[in-house]
């Protein structure tokens, strides 16, 4: 008789107490949550179409490595024409062609070969012959090729980011 | 005073908790993990009042947090020692959690009941390791930023979870003004916050249990006494180290234009080298993180492993000395091949110049944009990495250039007094146009050109060495600007000089406009000859007449010296035109 209304009490003290912790907490987790994770979720990102040099100051079998300028946004920060990043571009007839500094293995600028014809990374050794595709090193798949196309003499690139490491090209945001 | 402690005693007393918490008896035996646990929170102790001194400092975003990291370095009064305890603080700390786990392993302080004391040493390990790679990258410096792109996109391998985990962690698609705030949030509140449990955790179990087996109780007063010489030992020992070095290593601000030659922080450098034996992108993540899980997870279940009737020297002693080995054997094989690797060194050595340079730059000011911003603009650094990118595949200055694959003249020295009497007298000299298509078009001065036989009649351009000197001493001052340093030839041989070139070189060459007979168009305008609007001329393009004409862009004329002013902006011909002048002079700029 005297034991039930005590740990009745104490229970329903229990019940409210973790529903009250449980709710209040969660009232806070649920924006908490959000507002981390939003920044970091993008979807796959389309490329941008960049004007880069004349298609006359590119040499048949010689790749040339140009900036790529436009405008940057940062969070907050907005860059008018700056340089996003570089690619290089292979001329071949009235065609160009053009790969990602941006080593597809881990994200290092992939560099011309000081040794031989094609292309090398310095951070973990990866290289690639001058058509780009991968030879030695732990590169997981050839140079990232972007789309290009000659608009009124000068050579436009698709610029897009890749996810690295993987064997298969997967665009970024 | 007493008054006032009696006062607040009577309120919260205080001392009665104080002395009840120093007569409390703990339990002693374990002399060495005392010491190292000592140091542990000494150099935590550190780390947490500099942490929060550089706070006052430091900035985090892109555009200011290099700013305000070289400011703490090298401006503000004793900056470079809070930040050099800060960072020898972490190394230490690195190093002191190592020898706390590998003491541990060997004093068995795992076995029951200190599991999960034993747990949370091995959770400081990788909270110290957290801390260290989150705190790399707040300098925003080209070895802490690209340390953690790589990293990045190792996180990014992780199954299912890789790619989103890393944009967790990045604050998006790419490293940037998020992914710094927070790395920030986890370095100085988040893993702090953590430390401080897991220490003050770990503390409870062992006052209960002692470090290890069989530990007996002794008063508490000696032992924090023994703690306190202890910790006061590590923190002088931080000064020294902070004082030999000078403060911390600061590199040139990130940019992720740059060629840099990523390598992680030194811990993780057995990491680095692991991942080479591994290939393929599933391997790969294997090495990195699996290699490590085993590891750790092998030295957490120990007190399960370590059971009676199995030889601690197998289950114990081995592993510990396997995985100790073997994160030597890689972290020197790591060590020892960039040590012979002459292109690593040079990338290294690169980027340290332009780290030296930014430091000199920011002291006068770093602008609004950012640190980046000013190393860019800079037109000694912008110069010199203009000329590296589109002239030293022909032309040799300085370190730039290969003179193995030279096709053009050699920089040094150009347009003064003594490269052009070198020039005029042997032009084909491998160092001048003897290696490109300009060989055999110009004629030397004074020497019989060899398709004329010694009785064929020749005379030379130039007689005697007093008139060739003349020339000379001419043609360099035709590069002279306003504020140059004035020359010791006097005006009646300038003006002799200037005679015999308008006389005798305009046959081929332009002399302010007039000349070039045959219309040859190969042979350049000589006034101004080397100053910075020639220059500037002739970089932007060869076919003005300002220097040569139409002909040197003739295709026939294999690997002639292109235009660049469809590459690069006025702003970037100006800017290297000025840098090949002033460095083939032995100057920079300013």
């Amino acid at each position: 008789m005297s034991e039930g209304p005590k740990t009745d009490r104490r229970g329903a003290l229990k019940v409210i107490a973790i529903t009250g912790g449980v709710v209040g907490a969660g009232a806070l987790a649920v924006p908490a949550a959000h507002f981390v994770v939003a920044p970091a979720a993008g979807g796959a990102g389309e490329g941008r179409w960049i004007k880069t040099v004349a298609l006359d100051s590119l040499k048949e079998g010689e790749p040339k490595r140009v900036p790529l300028v436009a405008d940057r946004r940062d969070a907050w920060t907005l860059e008018k024409q700056v340089e996003l990043g570089a690619v290089w571009l292979l001329r071949e007839g009235d065609a160009v062609k053009a790969w990602s500094v941006v080593c597809p293995h881990l994200g290092c600028a992939v560099d011309r070969s000081a040794t031989g014809p094609g292309f090398y990374c310095p951070c973990h050794d990866s290289s690639f012959d001058p058509a780009g595709r991968r030879v030695s090193g732990p590169s997981p798949r050839d140079l990232d090729a972007l789309a290009t196309r000659v608009e009124d003499g000068v050579v436009a690139v698709e610029f897009q980011r890749f996810r690295q490491g993987t064997p298969d090209k997967t665009p970024m945001g | 005073m007493s008054k006032l402690g009696a006062w607040i005693d009577e309120r919260t007393e205080w001392r009665t908790r104080a002395r009840a918490w120093i007569d409390q008896p703990v339990i002693g035996g374990a002399p060495w993990a005392s010491a190292i646990c000592a140091s542990v929170v000494a150099c935590f102790g550190v780390l947490a009042l500099t942490g929060v001194l550089l706070m006052i400092a430091y900035a985090p975003s892109p555009q200011t947090a290099w700013a305000s990291v070289f400011y703490v370095e090298h401006v503000l009064s004793r900056g470079w020692i809070i930040r050099g305890l800060h960072f020898w603080a972490a190394q230490s700390l690195l190093v002191l959690a190592a020898l706390h786990i590998a003491h541990g392993a060997l004093a068995a302080s795992y076995r029951k009941p200190r599991e999960i004391a034993w747990w949370l040493t091995l959770a400081v390990l990788g909270l110290v390791v957290a801390e260290g790679i989150t705190g790399g990258l707040l300098p925003w410096d080209q070895r802490g930023w690209w340390a953690r792109v790589v990293e990045g996109n190792i996180v990014g391998l992780a199954p299912v979870i890789g790619g989103w985990l890393q944009a967790m962690l990045e604050g998006g698609p790419e490293l940037g003004a998020l992914g710094l705030t927070r790395m920030y949030a986890l370095h100085v509140v988040v893993l702090p916050l953590i430390f401080v449990v897991v220490l003050l955790a770990r503390r409870s179990i062992t006052q209960r249990h002692g470090w290890v087996q069989g530990g007996t109780e002794v008063p508490h007063g000696p032992a924090l006494a023994r703690s306190t010489i202890v910790a006061v030992v590590v923190v002088f020992a931080l000064f020294a180290l902070t004082g030999w070095a000078h403060g911390a290593p600061l590199e040139g601000p990130a940019d992720p234009l740059s060629d840099y030659p990523a390598r992680p922080e030194w811990f993780l450098m057995p990491l680095y080298q692991l991942r080479k034996l591994f290939h393929g992108p599933s391997a790969e993540f294997m090495g990195t993180s699996l290699v490590p899980a085993i590891a750790a997870a092998y030295f957490a279940l120990l007190p399960w492993v370590d059971r009676k009737g199995r030889p601690r020297s197998v289950v114990v002693y081995l592993p510990l000395v396997a995985v100790a080995a073997g994160t030597a054997a890689l972290a020197g094989a790591a060590w020892n091949k960039d040590a012979h690797d002459k292109l690593y060194a040079r990338a290294r050595a690169d980027a340290d110049r332009v780290g030296a340079a930014a430091v000199q730059l920011a002291m006068q000011g770093v602008p609004p944009a950012g640190a980046l911003e000013m190393v860019r603009n800079d037109p000694e650094l912008r110069g010199r990495s203009l000329f590296a990118a589109h002239c030293a595949s022909c032309h040799v200055l300085g370190d730039l250039g290969d003179p193995k694959k030279a096709t053009a003249s050699k920089l040094d020295k150009w347009g003064t007094t003594e490269w052009i009497l070198a020039m005029i007298h042997d032009p084909d000299a491998p160092e001048f146009f003897g290696l490109g298509p300009y060989k055999g078009k110009m004629p030397s001065v004074d020497q019989r050109p060899k398709d004329k036989g010694a009785d064929e009649p020749w005379t030379p351009m130039i007689k005697s060495d007093a008139e060739k000197a003349a020339v000379a001493a001419f043609l360099a001052s035709q590069g002279d600007e306003p504020g140059d340093p004035p020359r010791a030839t006097d005006a009646a041989t300038l003006a002799q000089g200037e005679k015999i070139v308008s006389d005798r070189c305009t046959t081929c060459h332009l002399y302010k406009g007039d000349g070039d007979l045959e219309g040859s168009g190969i042979a350049p305008e000589l006034a101004h000859y080397g100053s910075i609007a020639w220059t500037r001329s002739q970089v932007a393009s060869p076919a003005t007449d300002q220097t040569y004409r139409d002909q040197a862009l003739d295709p026939a004329m294999k690997k002639h010296m292109p235009r660049f002013d469809k590459d690069l902006s006025p702003g970037d011909v100006d800017v290297v035109a000025r840098w090949t002048r002033a460095h083939g002079r032995g100057q920079t700029l300013p």
